[in-house]
């Protein structure tokens, strides 16, 4: 267990590196950068000397190698560098970022699932009625609703209309209420989709028969037997699905207007921030490792099969 | 940087001088104010404003203040040298006394008013101001603190005694004084100026004498503005004086039009910033007063690059002036808060030159120049000469109101005359880059206010914002352009002390950009906000940044 550990992290310090390195190329592949970005606005008036000297000022004429060096050690050290467009330091900006995004995205996530097996166990109990494919439908409906649209919406409904949560300056509780219902929905739609089909899946399987003939109710095969079995593809989507989670984030909170980590990428990739985004994609490298390895050593707890290779 | 005059536009906010800004504003509102609706409110004290910005604030270095996000904040916590009435676009006293101006505007001497302090307790005294102003005048390269656009000519500071300061300049200045008014020139205290550039984007660190103070801010999310309850030196003509009467102001970043309308219509805000032209008839249903508060300055216009092959010929530029339709665009897309362009400058801005005439659209007029010039009409409706169409590219910007459909609906009009108009729509770095090569990129979209005629010059002036792409400037890309008799104009301009006869250089330079037709004005941009009906004496300054020190809340 512990080798595997090991080698996992090993694995986990190279892809932070590789992230690290072509967001950096990638990032000098776009024309201009964010000083000129910043300073060639008229708005500033500046002189081309005056130009010039904020060049040098910042380093931005710097040879690439040694620009990448520098933040490379930088960010070893825990230094993110200064944000451009903010004129504060990275570290600021992420401390007053992450929090909210990491609340939105659990409560998102959490929502999401609760939507996915409550819709997946319903249909599956429900027989075959019309109720049965509209709610088996639903998840097509849930991943074409644009997010944008359905932010907007809620918050016409439930805040404008009808008063219910304020959207500008909330309670830190009834201001999650309505991002976190816009984030859930299209996440919870290839959940409940594979939920669905492995529940049919395994529905099908001569064990739940048996199970059956043995005198279980539908219920209770499907909690004890068809669950378990079901869960396990839907684990490894909900890693992957994570990756949604901050995507979604940027339209959410542009939406409803919260500074998490999608309003300041979305801020960064327009006025091209390299540092910001440096460590944007350093986070989000490493919530993705953590996630993978957390479903990785979720699954021989789900699986006993997986149990015996893992330890052998 | 930019100057706004106001006009309230709705009935709650009318006040006896609205009559005056109506007049002066010549094409301002829909609405004639009802006068009778609010006067006889009595101010009262107390209440925290939500205020509703559409963008996060960045460095909030002073000369900075151009920036509408950092001018809504700074205009709050910073008092200025001088205040410039909106109205009348005096220059009246403020931390200044008085001053007094040697006759070839190369000296000015303030008398400072007394006992003015910041919120950090240090004084603001002749010594501050010296301090304040070198840093605008000269910049800081360390500090990576730029020279402000609006002064010129500086040269260095004098302190005379604690509240006596001289400033000398080494050629004449004469918009220094109205530039001690405008939203770059806030007062702030040694300790924000010894900070660098980098570290200004904390609202927190920003210490003026402003009646608000910054008490909070969460990063790109809020700032909040706390009265100042010792503060008693606001500019001594207005009617209001001693503590802002909010209690506080709540600045929260919502960047969906939607959202903050919504908001204010159901009573989650009380002031909201940038109401779109389709938007306004929601908020004017709802009986919410709008303020378009209007640009003093140079039109939202299209600016002609003549470094570009196809735009060298003055026929060409002038058929692209007349193929261009500017009352359908303001018909379109705006409201009556948009006044269609009679000039280069706004029509309530310092010299301004009815140009209606050479403005005037003429399809058949642009046909006939662009045939005389040699463009002759292809099969594919796109004029030629020599096989090279005449296609010109723009980009469109971010900062102008409707600007992508603006530039649509002109690509419309000159399609009819046979040019073909590529807008495009990029990210920021490509577009900053290609607009520095006037082959790539024909013209570009333009507009800036100041209530001072200086405005011209930082538009187009080589080492100003250049918007013609001359020789001299920023960009290496351009072959030879460069119009010495213009640039003459705009040096005359900056350096002359006779106000009669700036003003007289300013029509000059305006009947000369037409002749050239170097620009295409389109209409007036305002700045519109929108607030509750509770909310009162509400006030702007010349440039359409909210000054909340008056304003009040009723009881609701």
């Amino acid at each position: 267990m512990s080798r595997y550990l090991t080698s996992r992290i090993a694995q986990a310090l190279l892809v932070l590196w590789a992230a690290f390195t072509a967001s950096f190329v990638l990032l000098q592949f776009l024309p201009g950068d964010a000083v000129l970005i910043k300073f060639l606005n008229p708005e500033l008036g500046l002189s081309p000397e005056q130009l010039a000297e904020i060049r040098l000022a910042y380093g931005a004429d710097a040879p690439l190698w040694q620009q990448y060096g520098h933040s490379l050690l930088n960010f070893l050290r825990g230094d993110f560098g200064y944000s451009m467009q903010a004129g504060v330091p990275v570290s600021d900006s992420l401390a007053t970022s992450l929090p909210p995004t990491l609340k939105l995205a659990a409560s998102g996530f959490s929502a999401a699932l609760l939507l996915a097996v409550a819709l997946s166990f319903l249909s599956s109990q429900l027989g075959f009625g019309w109720l049965r494919a509209a709610l088996q439908s639903l998840p097509s409906l849930f991943v074409s609703v644009p997010v944008f649209w359905l932010g907007i919406m809620l918050i016409q409904v439930f805040s404008f209309r009808l008063g219910w949560v304020p959207v500008i300056n909330p309670g830190p509780w009834e201001g999650l209420v309505l991002p976190t219902l816009t984030l859930a929905v299209p996440i919870s739609a290839p959940l409940a989709q594979i939920l669905i089909r492995n529940i049919d899946a395994v529905l099908t399987q001569p064990f739940v028969a048996v199970a059956r003939a043995k005198g279980a109710s539908r219920s209770w095969v499907l909690w004890r037997h068809v669950a378990r079995n079901a869960l396990l593809p839907t684990l490894t989507m909900a890693g992957i699905l994570f990756g949604e989670l901050l995507a979604g984030a940027v339209v959410t909170e542009a939406v409803f207007g919260l500074n998490g980590l999608g309003s300041l990428t979305q801020q960064a990739v327009a006025n091209q921030d390299t540092a910001v985004l440096q460590a944007i994609v350093v986070i989000s490298a490493t919530s993705f490792v953590l996630i993978n390895l957390l479903v990785d050593l979720l699954y021989p707890v789900l699986d006993p099969r997986l149990r015996t290779r893992l330890e052998g | 940087m930019t100057s706004k005059a106001i006009i309230p536009c709705a009935s709650a906010l009318a006040r006896p001088l609205a009559a005056v800004a109506l007049a002066l504003a010549l094409a301002g509102c829909n609405k004639a104010p009802d006068t009778a609706a609010n006067t006889s409110a009595t101010p009262q004290n107390g209440g925290t404003l939500v205020y509703l910005e559409q963008q996060a604030h960045n460095a909030l270095y002073p000369p900075n203040g151009g920036f509408y996000p950092n001018g809504g904040i700074l205009n709050q916590i910073t008092d200025k040298l001088t205040y410039q009435n909106p109205r009348t676009l005096e220059i009246e006293p403020w931390i200044a006394a008085s001053w007094s101006i040697n006759a070839d505007a190369t000296e000015y001497t303030f008398q400072l008013r007394p006992g003015v302090t910041f919120s950090d307790g240090t004084p603001l005294d002749a010594d501050a101001v010296a301090a304040n102003f070198d840093r605008f005048g000269l910049g800081d390269k360390t500090l990576k603190h730029s020279v402000s656009e609006v002064i010129n000519n500086y040269a260095r500071s004098e302190v005379l005694d604690p509240l006596t300061v001289k400033f000398h300049f080494r050629q004449p200045s004469p918009g220094f004084l109205q530039a001690t008014s405008v939203i770059g020139s806030g007062l702030v205290s040694k300790a924000t100026l010894a900070l660098s550039l980098d570290q200004l984007g904390d609202a927190t660190r920003i210490i003026g004498s402003g009646p608000f103070v910054v008490s909070g801010e969460v990063l790109g999310k809020e700032v909040n503005l706390q009265a100042r309850d010792k503060y008693n030196w606001g500019p001594v003509k207005l009617a209001h004086q001693g503590r802002a009467r909010l209690d506080a102001i709540k600045i929260i970043v919502t960047p969906e039009d939607g959202v903050r309308i919504g908001a204010l219509l159901s009573g989650q805000a009380g002031l909201i910033r940038q109401v779109q032209a389709y938007d306004e008839k929601r908020v004017n249903e709802g009986k919410f007063p709008l303020y378009a508060a209007s640009t003093r300055g140079v039109n939202d216009s299209l600016a002609l690059r003549p470094d570009n092959a196809l735009l060298a010929d003055l026929k060409v530029r002038q058929a692209l002036l007349h193929a261009t339709h500017a009352k359908e665009i303001v018909q379109t897309l705006f409201s009556a808060n948009y006044p269609q362009a009679r000039g280069v400058l706004a029509a309530s801005a310092a010299g301004f030159v009815d140009q209606s005439a050479e403005l005037a659209y003429d399809a058949e007029r642009a046909r006939a120049l662009l045939d005389a010039a040699g463009w002759k009409l292809q099969a594919d409706g796109i004029r030629a000469k020599d096989g090279r169409p005449l296609a010109l590219s723009t980009y469109e910007s971010l900062n102008y109101v409707q600007n992508r459909e603006v530039l649509q609906l002109v690509a419309q009009q000159w399609a009819k005359v046979g040019v073909q108009l590529n807008v495009l729509s990029g990210d920021l770095g490509s577009k900053t880059i290609d607009s520095l090569d006037p082959e790539k990129i024909a013209l570009l979209p333009a507009m800036v206010g100041r209530a001072d005629p200086d405005v011209i010059k930082s538009n187009y002036y080589p080492t100003n914002r250049n918007l013609l792409l001359q020789k001299g400037g920023i960009s290496q890309k351009v072959q030879s352009f460069e119009d010495r008799k213009l640039n003459g104009l705009f040096e005359a301009i900056a350096a002359e002390p006779d106000p009669a006869r700036r003003l007289e250089l300013t029509r000059q330079v305006q009947r000369y950009l037409l002749a050239q037709a170097y620009v295409i004005p389109l209409f007036e941009e305002p700045q519109v906000y929108a607030g509750a009906p509770w909310l009162h004496g509400v006030d702007f300054e010349a440039v359409g940044r909210p000054s909340l020190y008056a304003a009040w809340i009723a009881p609701h």
